[in-house]
């Protein structure tokens, strides 16, 4: 297996409540215990935007940017398979985001972020679970990318192909160019498509055992269950081989319709997530309580699935132990012990002592303050 | 050596000449002095062969190979419905013409190996008649890459093993 992602530092100025901090990380569990506002959450924040770029809780990204300050940034020192990189990411709200590899700018976020460095759970964020489908297809599509050989190539290909076609639709819709001219398109963007159907499937199929597995030990019950909703849903039972046939003949099938609405009404960039817990549909019919265990049920199964398939991701759980009882926490902390890092923050002074009677480091945070507990 | 300010001023004005008297090639529609351009004027070239290219620019590189021996035509940019290009944009009714006129029995698409010059290229493809043999020359080229940044050995190789996208069967 190749070697853990591991973050050795992080220092954010103007994000949210800070103005400046710095935090040395040592490999392995990471405590940030303080008080509920003292800035916790924006620590998370700030290593998922050095790794990802985006902000795992707003998409408004005017939010993380301190109050009276002109932008926010954050600068990571991270660890990965090719080895040590420092990577900052600027962001003000008029100019958008800066970001750069070892001080050499680069442009596209694409090139720059790293979708298999990091797993984040904050309990307020709940999009993979209760948000539109586009999140949960999101967070799919991220762990495909740091695993699947191509993903991302067939998936910015897909996508160029459908605004295409949809642009192309339009046009046709308004007498400005003729049907003949979108078979071109089709036939570019259907072996995508089915490229596309074939990573995911394959990737809930090998996420279903962990997540069923995590859901049962956290308390959601014994019949966790993730389904791929394919669009369009008679996909379903056609056997990967046969895909590229059956959707060569929805695609001209659905043309009329299509065309009446310029756009491509079905397709893989339409496909969902589902979770379920037996009969219950997560998504829709979930407690908070119990979206919250799939969510991080979901996440620690992404955990797994990265840990064998590419390299262990850093793990980031936003309070995530709190709402659990002693005995599952300690399956979490357990787990977790397993030789990646991990950070949790957290308010209650009884998880920082657990982890401070193992080995973890303890980072007590307070009034814009950080302190090593040793 | 000349000094750089001279240097540019010739070519400065080098460049305004040749702009003056290009105009574009009445069969091709690539770059040309007089009615005709250098290769279209060449009675030595295969009328029966055209190489269909997005710019004028992507000509250079395959003559530098020397494995090409017919004619070119230029489309003047590729189908991109974002960007509302559609076929009639571009010079592909001009080339059926000259399809047609002139017996034409292979066609060459040498269109960038993007996804709009592939889209391109399939339809052309779809659009000349059955007994013209379409082959796409771009299969050797890395995605993305345009003729114009490829080095004359990979271009080269390109051309030696072009796909057939349509006609008959090649091979004995
Ligand atoms: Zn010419």
């Amino acid at each position: 297996m190749t070697e853990p992602w591991r973050a050795w530092a992080v220092s954010v100025t103007d994000l949210r409540c800070w103005d400046r901090a710095r935090i040395d990380l040592e490999p392995g569990l990471v405590v940030i215990w303080g008080p509920n506002g003292a800035g916790k959450t924006s620590l998370i924040e700030a290593l998922t935007m050095g790794c990802l770029g985006v902000s795992p809780r707003t998409s408004r990204e005017a939010e993380i940017v301190r109050h009276g300050a002109e932008a926010a940034r954050v600068e990571l020192s991270l660890d990965g398979p090719d080895g040590r990189r420092e990577r900052a990411i600027g962001y003000a709200p008029r100019r958008g985001r800066r970001m750069s590899i070892d001080d050499a700018p680069v442009r596209a976020l694409g090139e720059w972020s790293v979708p298999g460095a990091v797993l984040v759970f904050i309990p307020d964020e709940l999009r993979i679970v209760k948000g539109p489908p586009a999140a949960r297809r999101r967070h799919l599509d991220r762990l495909l990318e740091a695993s699947w050989p191509g993903y991302r190539e067939a998936s910015s290909g897909y996508k160029e192909a459908i605004s295409q076609r949809n642009a192309l639709l339009r046009r046709v819709r308004s007498g400005e160019a003729g049907v003949g001219e979108l078979a071109p398109w089709e036939t570019q963007m259907v072996p995508l498509a089915v490229e596309i159907i074939r990573a995911r499937r394959q990737a809930i199929s090998d996420l279903q055992g962990p997540f069923q597995r995590w859901l049962e030990s956290l308390g959601g019950g014994p019949e966790g269950q993730l389904r791929l909703d394919p669009s369009p849903s008679s996909l379903r039972d056609v056997p990967d081989d046969e895909l590229e046939g059956v959707i060569f003949g929805f695609i001209q099938e659905r043309r009329p319709r299509d065309i009446g609405a310029a756009q491509t009404l079905s397709g893989p960039h339409r496909d969902d997530v589902g979770l379920w817990s037996g009969d219950l549909d997560l998504r829709s019919s979930g407690s908070q309580g119990e979206q919250r265990t799939a969510a991080l049920a979901l996440t620690l199964a992404h955990r797994d699935y990265l840990s064998d398939v590419a390299a262990r991701p850093i793990l980031l759980l936003d309070d995530a132990l709190s709402e659990l009882d002693p005995d599952r926490r300690q399956r979490v902390l357990h787990a977790v012990g397993d030789g990646g890092q991990t950070l949790i923050t957290t308010a209650d002074p009884a998880v920082a002592e657990i982890a401070r009677a193992g080995s973890a480091q303890v980072l007590h945070i307070e009034d814009g303050h950080v302190a090593k507990m040793g | 050596m000349k000094a750089p300010t001279a240097r540019s001023h010739d070519l400065a004005g080098a460049l305004v000449e040749m702009s003056e008297r290009l105009r574009p090639c009445s069969q091709c529609f690539s770059f040309a002095e007089d009615e005709l351009c250098p290769i279209c004027a060449d009675p030595r070239r295969d009328p029966q062969t055209i190489c269909v290219v997005e710019e004028p620019s992507a000509i250079l590189p395959i003559e530098a190979t020397h494995e090409f021996r017919g004619l070119y035509h230029v489309l003047g940019g590729a189908l991109s419905p974002i960007d509302g290009v559609d076929a009639d944009d571009l010079r592909i009714d001009e080339l059926l013409v000259r399809i047609t006129q002139n017996g034409v029995r292979e066609l060459v698409v040498a269109t960038n190996p993007t996804m709009a010059g592939e889209a391109t290229a399939l339809f052309i493809a779809d659009q000349v008649s059955g007994d013209v043999i379409v082959t796409r020359l771009a299969s050797g080229l890395p995605v993305g890459a345009d003729l114009e940044h490829a080095d004359e050995l990979t271009v080269g190789r390109a051309l030696l093993g072009r796909r057939e996208m349509k006609g008959q069967p090649t091979g004995p």
